[in-house]
């Protein structure tokens, strides 16, 4: 993807992904977080839903390898239930280039039946060499 | 329940099987994360953990005491300020900084072995006033 073309408001991809017990296990194990807590409370641990929504985003935008994350803002709104069909989407919100380096910021979104669950920007560093 | 002025710390060895864990459940292979032969070849010299790995730390020391409020209500906005790299302990801490119209904001730290902050944060959560 030609990073330079992307404008704000780009809607990078917007799709329905199902929050398995699955994907939130592997997850679990990843962050090594053996709370029960999710699974007393039958929910998603939202940052597990922020991740899988951020791999999506990075998917498509098919980010240079030498990226960077430099900074993060969740909001988390409602509950999400394990088997949850959750809409996803992220887009362009800033697109920059300061001395050789992109600066990069993406909204992310997650949606249950129509009701806002998550909310988040993401801001990410791309050295411009890299994008060749 | 009062509203804690330090939070519970939450202490981490980051491993770079756990990178392989996180980037098979997030779906981020940036080969940054996984790949010693290209990460050697960036500016941080070998692999370095996912920011959102080292961010769910700050989430799950909020969850730890906060539970269904910081799951379903919480707020956060944080900086990665350094790279972890495989073989660090992290320590997250959180100290309360406002209570305002029942919320209570903490400012946390992830913080490395030798006392270096890899991430800050800011973290909001709904409290029974």
């Amino acid at each position: 993807m030609d990073l330079a073309a992307l404008e704000p408001g780009y809607e990078l991809f917007s799709r329905r992904i199902t929050i398995t017990s699955d994907a939130i296990n592997s997850y679990l194990d990843a962050v090594d977080d053996h709370s029960d807590a999710y699974a007393i409370q039958g929910i998603a641990p939202p940052m597990a839903v922020a991740a899988l929504v951020m791999g999506e985003a990075l998917k498509a935008i098919q980010l240079p390898s030498g990226a960077v994350h430099t900074g993060q803002e969740l909001n988390f709104h409602a509950p999400i239930g394990v088997g949850s069909e959750v809409n996803c989407a992220a887009k362009v919100v800033q697109n920059s280039l300061r001395r050789g380096t992109r600066f990069l910021a993406l909204e992310i979104l997650a949606e249950v039946a129509s009701e806002r669950a998550l909310i988040g920007r993401v801001s990410l560093a791309i050295p411009e060499e890299s994008e060749k | 329940m009062p509203t804690p002025e330090a939070l519970t710390e939450v202490t981490h060895k980051v491993t770079q099987s756990q990178l392989a864990k996180y980037a098979n459940a997030s779906g981020d292979h940036n080969p940054l994360h996984l790949d010693q032969t290209f990460a050697a070849k960036t500016p941080y010299g070998r692999t370095i953990a996912h920011g959102m790995l080292v961010l769910a730390f700050v989430s799950e020391a909020m969850a730890k005491n906060f539970g269904r409020a910081w799951m379903c209500e919480g707020k956060m906005k944080a900086k990665f300020r350094a790279p972890v790299y495989p073989g660090d302990t992290v320590i997250t801490t959180g100290t309360l900084k406002l209570t305002l119209d029942a919320t209570a904001t903490y400012d946390l730290v992830v913080r490395k072995q030798d006392g270096s902050d890899v991430l800050t944060a800011e973290a909001t959560v709904p409290i029974k006033s």
